[in-house]
């Protein structure tokens, strides 16, 4: 159904010219995009734009409700939720993007070296990659960040690797089809280095898998950072986090101070959509057959 | 010729009647709290917060064991809870104390059964104290330590039991009343010394009827309970739920009467909003803490000096103030319970550092300790802390920002339990959140954690003072209340004050909302001791 | 085709043997300790002579390779070991709350199933008109949205509408149904959204992909009603990748459940395993662990198999 749109190349002209028809094919995306970036200015601007210290606590003013003085209200311990949800956003993005290029890269890494060597290094890849993927992704993250301790680095370092087998998996099978093309037989045959093919002829070709797997990862990693954070194993207190403010308090007062509930999810529910439907766009146009 | 003592107290304000109670006391019924008549019958619901590890009080150390499976069981001696610290008969009908205080005998009461209908003896008193107190093979006691004055037990005849001690023990008796001392079936026991761990036969006031577990816990009356009358419940049935939102809603709701444990002040004022009228709330003491323990392996942290002015920056008559109004903290108190038999007087309570009444006094004798300690302004270090919100991190919140008026530059590291004290433990902090909580109000038991390093498992400072072990074994034997307390004086100064090993934070403050049809429950001042639900009924 | 199956079957087993040994280091490594978190933690008095032989009878003391071989030597007897946090048979723990969540399961599934089919059959017949566009963003909502979240805000619209909750011990349905899907239906809606989002989407495509067949096409030509068509010709052939979603999903759903059982305060495996890790219960993490990438294991192998049953031109040698 979705038009394809060819590849982008290193030529500045034909990227720009890529650019505008995605534009015009998928508003859809560009507006999820058009979020994501407005979401980014405010994360980046957190100290100037957030009306108060998302840290700072008053205990005289516990569960205020929206109003002049606090326009989403306070939590249990007095702090300003709208300055909570501000500077919320840096740790989604910071653990949403980081997690999900560290995995994907990383994961992707793994997975044209596996295809290109082959061999029994490949063969026990394969199989550790499809016995990881046999665990929920939310349990694998459990468990790791159980291992690593709480916290917003080791969240990052938890989310990734339970990205890592999911997309080592789908860039393998892409490189390995082009393993076997004859111009890398060829390159081969006339005693090209092993990186030298790898660089070259392998790493452009699976690029689009992997931005493909990277987009739909950004969603699903601040999701999981949001589910961890609310089972009270990823960020702790007091770091302002979507999540976390989702867990405790806001589900112990949701009747009384709703406010504590509601803001942080739409927050969460919003970040993900925009990088969804920027996902699925970007997909579209750069590889349909990876539709699922 | 033997004499017999009713109370087990030290209190020194109770001394004077504590010592011409020569009479024996006989069997004494908990006073009824309201002056109605109480019903039989009914079920009654109630929270339990925690699932029971296994079904063996004398193995576990969790409340979460006790409020559900307690009911099974009777106790040798058991607290009375309208007058706590008394200690009255349960399956023992009376006891003495020989003069030395080195015999302790119990009688036994008669026609008591088991729920299989079975006599119980002597025998099966001896059993269990002796698998508490002596335990054989892979069997782990838990309190063991606490009866090391114990030398033997003794079944002279089918009702009485005779407990011969070492030393005085002014602690015994109440550490024989401890809610985790159910008495046992030694036939059942000598077959296999594991079987109570995961099933139940006991004497007490409900039968065993099913566990569902992570659901709840469901128990009938017992229809041949010893004593007369009791209980009044047709039975119970304790609900197992974690999370705190819907503990209040199933007693919002009706769905669970009470939570022995306690809930916190907003909870409490969700309750009372919701329900009106319908809800009573019992507050008091609580036998348990919150204090800071100073990683002394550390620099600065090794300077008494300088813990000495972390102790001095905090304004616990302030923060008591403000803190339990959102918080289940309050009492400002030393190495005692405030309000308990041993706490600090208010006169000696103030001239410990940091419980001065002037605190601006005290922030500027801080600020020069930490100059002399050579410790800069702006100065920043972790203060650990447990990821449970209620009261840890508001105990936490509170901190950072005392220690932020003398100019130090504190970050709260909040981890879940495990890492908590596996980092505690491995001496990898700063300073940590820390915490004590225990059934009774006893130096034994609440001293310990300040002893050496190498002494206590759960002294976490890394430090060795032989000085305050030294006190710590006077203060086990000696049985003179007046000389206790003043050895407890002593202590304190040198924990508190002088080394500020550990520092106190604030004592916990407990409260109860409970539906008012609920009758016959008087709190006591711990979670442990709440209910073998003998006496409570429901009005309607 | 019976050979095939045998042979897929046995596969699973080195399978599991590898998981096994992954699940066991990765568990040896998370840091705490559980006689640790059940005697003090409740902050009482305890000897550190108690929390070693507290050790020592859990086997906590005996070198790691020793632990190994005691768990794989009961697993090779089907015995999973008992919990070291409340010394009952693992196999039991799960198997008293495997109801539930299976259950819950599916429930979701189907809630999932019934909003999605319609949804995406519309969407693909009405294709590029706003109802296509109102059910696409419907589904790409429902991925975004945490379950979690889902679940508070069911909770708090139950709680201010209608001053009730959804009881809080779990009735089983041969019991008395009304009780027990009174209790599951909020959060089996909460899991069951979320779920349909991605089945939605994928009978969209896979029924947009079928109508452009030749035989779909030639239905059309025939002059066949639409209901007819779709019915008769295209929904069939759509279900085989929607089937094949559905297993895919099936961790996906696991998930779901492990948030949903905690907001709901249900008793159920997730919850289980949430609590095995926070009271490091080593144990019963690596049961359950096993036990749910087995269950991974199992549901692909019988998706396999229905998908060789829906679809005849897959053939097995």
């Amino acid at each position: 159904m979705a038009t394809t749109i060819p590849l982008p190349t290193v030529a500045g002209f034909r990227r720009q010219r890529w650019l505008a028809r995605f534009v015009r094919r998928y508003p859809m995306g560009v507006a999820g995009g058009v979020v994501i970036i407005v979401m980014a200015v405010t994360a980046a601007l957190a100290t100037w734009l957030a009306p108060s210290d998302p840290l700072r606590t008053d205990f005289l003013a516990m569960f205020v409700p929206p109003g002049a003085n606090h326009l989403l209200g306070t939590d249990a311990f007095g702090r300003d939720v709208l300055s909570r949800v501000i500077f919320g956003a840096r740790t989604a993005l910071l653990v949403g993007f980081s997690a999900s290029f560290g995995g994907a890269t990383v994961g992707a890494i793994i997975g044209v070296i596996s295809a290109y060597f082959g061999g029994t290094m490949d063969l026990i890849i394969q199989r550790l990659a499809d016995i990881l993927i046999s665990f929920p992704i939310i349990i694998l993250a459990l468990v790791i960040v159980a291992i690593l301790g709480s916290g917003a680095f080791n969240l990052i370092v938890a989310i990734a690797l339970s990205f890592v087998p999911r997309i080592e998996l789908v860039v393998r099978a892409s490189a390995l089809g082009i393993r076997r093309t004859a111009y890398v037989e060829a390159a081969r045959a006339i005693g090209a280095g092993h990186w030298r093919i790898i660089f070259r002829h392998m790493v452009p070709n699976v690029v689009a898998p992997y931005l493909v797997m990277l987009t739909s990862f950004l969603g699903q990693a601040i999701l999981l950072e949001a589910s961890l954070s609310f089972l009270g194993l990823g960020v702790t207190e007091p770091t302002p986090a979507w999540g976390l403010m989702l867990s405790g308090a806001a589900v112990d007062f949701v009747q009384r101070a709703p406010w504590m509930a509601i803001f942080p999810g739409l927050a969460i529910t919003f970040t993900v959509l925009a990088f969804n439907v920027l996902g699925d766009s970007l997909r579209d146009a750069l590889d349909p057959r990876l539709r699922t | 010729m033997e004499r017999s003592r009713s109370t087990a107290a030290g209190r020194s304000r109770v001394l004077g009647i504590a010592l011409l109670a020569g009479v024996l006391v006989v069997g004494l019924i908990s006073h009824p709290t309201t002056a109605q008549q109480p019903r039989s019958g009914g079920t009654l619901s109630y929270v339990v917060s925690a699932e029971p590890p296994s079904f063996d009080a004398h193995r576990e150390t969790t409340f979460a064991m006790l409020h559900p499976i307690r009911p099974h069981y009777n106790l040798l001696v058991k607290f009375d809870m309208p007058n706590y610290p008394k200690v009255i008969g349960d399956l023992a009908e009376s006891w003495a104390i020989s003069p030395d205080g080195l015999t302790y005998t119990f009688k036994i009461r008669r026609g008591v059964r088991f729920h299989d209908g079975s006599m119980l003896t002597s025998r099966d008193v001896k059993a269990s104290f002796d698998k508490i107190i002596f335990p054989q093979g892979d069997v782990v006691s838990v309190r063991q330590a606490t009866y090391e004055m114990v030398e033997s037990i003794t079944a002279s005849d089918p009702n009485t039991v005779v407990f011969k001690v070492k030393w005085r023990s002014p602690s015994l008796l109440l550490n024989l009343a401890s809610p985790f001392n159910w008495v046992y079936k030694a036939d059942l026991l000598a077959r296999d010394p594991h079987w109570y761990e995961r099933n139940i036969m006991g004497t007490g006031p409900f039968k065993f009827v099913e566990y569902v577990r992570g659901s709840h816990w469901a128990g009938v009356r017992n229809e041949n309970y010893w004593m007369k009358g009791r209980p009044y419940l047709d039975g119970y049935r304790a609900l197992f739920i974690r999370s705190v939102s819907a503990q209040v809603a199933a007693v919002r709701s009706g769905q669970a009467l009470i939570e022995f444990r306690g809930f916190s002040p907003a909870q409490r004022d969700d309750i009372m909003k919701a329900l009106g009228d319908k809800v009573v709330v019992q507050e008091g003491g609580w036998i348990c803490n919150n204090l800071v323990v100073f990683n002394t392996k550390r620099r600065p942290f090794d300077d008494a000096r300088f813990r000495r002015a972390l102790t001095l920056a905090i304004d616990r008559w302030a923060g008591s103030k403000a803190l339990s109004q959102i918080a289940i903290v309050g009492p400002v108190g030393g190495v005692m319970r405030p309000g308990g038999p041993f706490e600090a007087p208010e006169a000696e309570l103030v001239k410990l550092a940091g419980y001065g009444r002037d605190i601006s006094a005290a922030r500027a004798e801080a600020k020069k300790l930490l100059a002399e300690a050579g410790v800069p302004e702006g100065f920043t270090f972790e203060l650990l802390n447990r990821n449970i919100q209620m009261p840890y991190e508001f105990v936490g919140i509170f901190l950072i920002d005392q220690w932020r008026q003398v100019g130090l530059n504190v970050k709260h590291v909040i981890k879940e339990s495990g890492p908590y004290f596996a980092d505690e433990r491995a001496g990898n902090y700063d300073a940590a959140v820390d915490f004590t909580c225990d059934f009774m109000d006893e130096p034994d038991v609440q001293l310990h954690k300040f002893t050496s390093a190498d002494r206590s498992p759960a002294n976490y400072g890394q430090y060795i003072d032989r000085v305050l072990d030294q006190l710590y074994r006077e203060l086990s034997r000696e049985r003179d209340p007046a000389r206790r307390l003043r050895l407890i004086r002593q202590f304190e100064k040198r924990a508190l004050d002088e080394k500020v090993w550990q520092i106190y934070v604030l004592w916990w403050h407990r409260i109860i909302p409970h539906w008012a049809k609920l009758k016959g429950f008087k709190m006591g001042p711990a979670h442990h001791l709440d209910p073998d639900l003998q006496d409570i009924w429901l009005a309607e | 085709m019976t050979r095939y199956v045998v042979k897929r079957f046995l596969l699973l087993i080195p399978t599991l043997l590898v998981v096994a040994i992954l699940i066991f280091v990765l568990i040896r490594i998370v840091p705490g300790d559980v006689v640790e978190l059940r005697l003090v933690s409740g902050g009482m008095f305890v000897t550190k002579g108690v929390v070693e032989a507290e050790r020592a009878r859990l086997g906590l003391d005996k070198p790691i390779w020793n632990q190994f071989a005691d768990w794989m030597l009961g697993l090779v007897r089907l015995d999973f070991g008992t919990s070291m946090w409340t010394g009952a048979p693992i196999s039991h723990e799960i198997a008293i709350r495997l109801e539930l969540s299976l259950q819950l399961a599916i429930m979701s599934t189907l809630i999932a199933v019934a909003l999605a089919l319609p949804l995406g059959t519309i969407a693909a017949l009405r294709r590029g008109t706003w109802i296509d566009f109102v059910v696409q963003f419907f589904s790409v909502a429902g991925l975004a949205t945490p379950s979690f979240w889902l679940g508070i805000l069911l909770i708090l619209f139950l709680l201010t509408y209608f001053h009730w909750l959804p009881p809080l011990t779990f009735t089983p349905l041969w019991q008395d149904p009304k009780a027990n899907l009174v209790q599951l239906i909020w959060p089996a809606l909460a899991v069951g959204y979320r779920y349909s989002a991605v089945t939605t989407r994928m009978t969209r495509s896979a029924l947009l992909e079928v109508l452009r067949e030749d035989y779909v096409r030639t239905a059309w030509s025939k002059g066949l009603a639409e209901r007819t068509i779709v019915r008769r010709h295209a929904l069939r052939n759509a279900m085989l990748p929607v089937v094949t979603v559905i297993g895919l999903e099936f961790a996906f759903l696991i998930g779901g459940l492990v948030v949903t059982e905690q907001v709901f305060n249900l008793n159920g495996i997730g919850k289980l395993f949430v609590d095995a890790i926070s009271r490091r219960d080593y144990t019963l993490i690596q049961g359950l662990m096993l036990f749910v990438a087995a269950g991974y294991l199992l549901v692909n192998f019988v998706i396999d198999l229905l998908y060789a049953r829906l679809d005849p031109r897959i053939s097995y040698g």
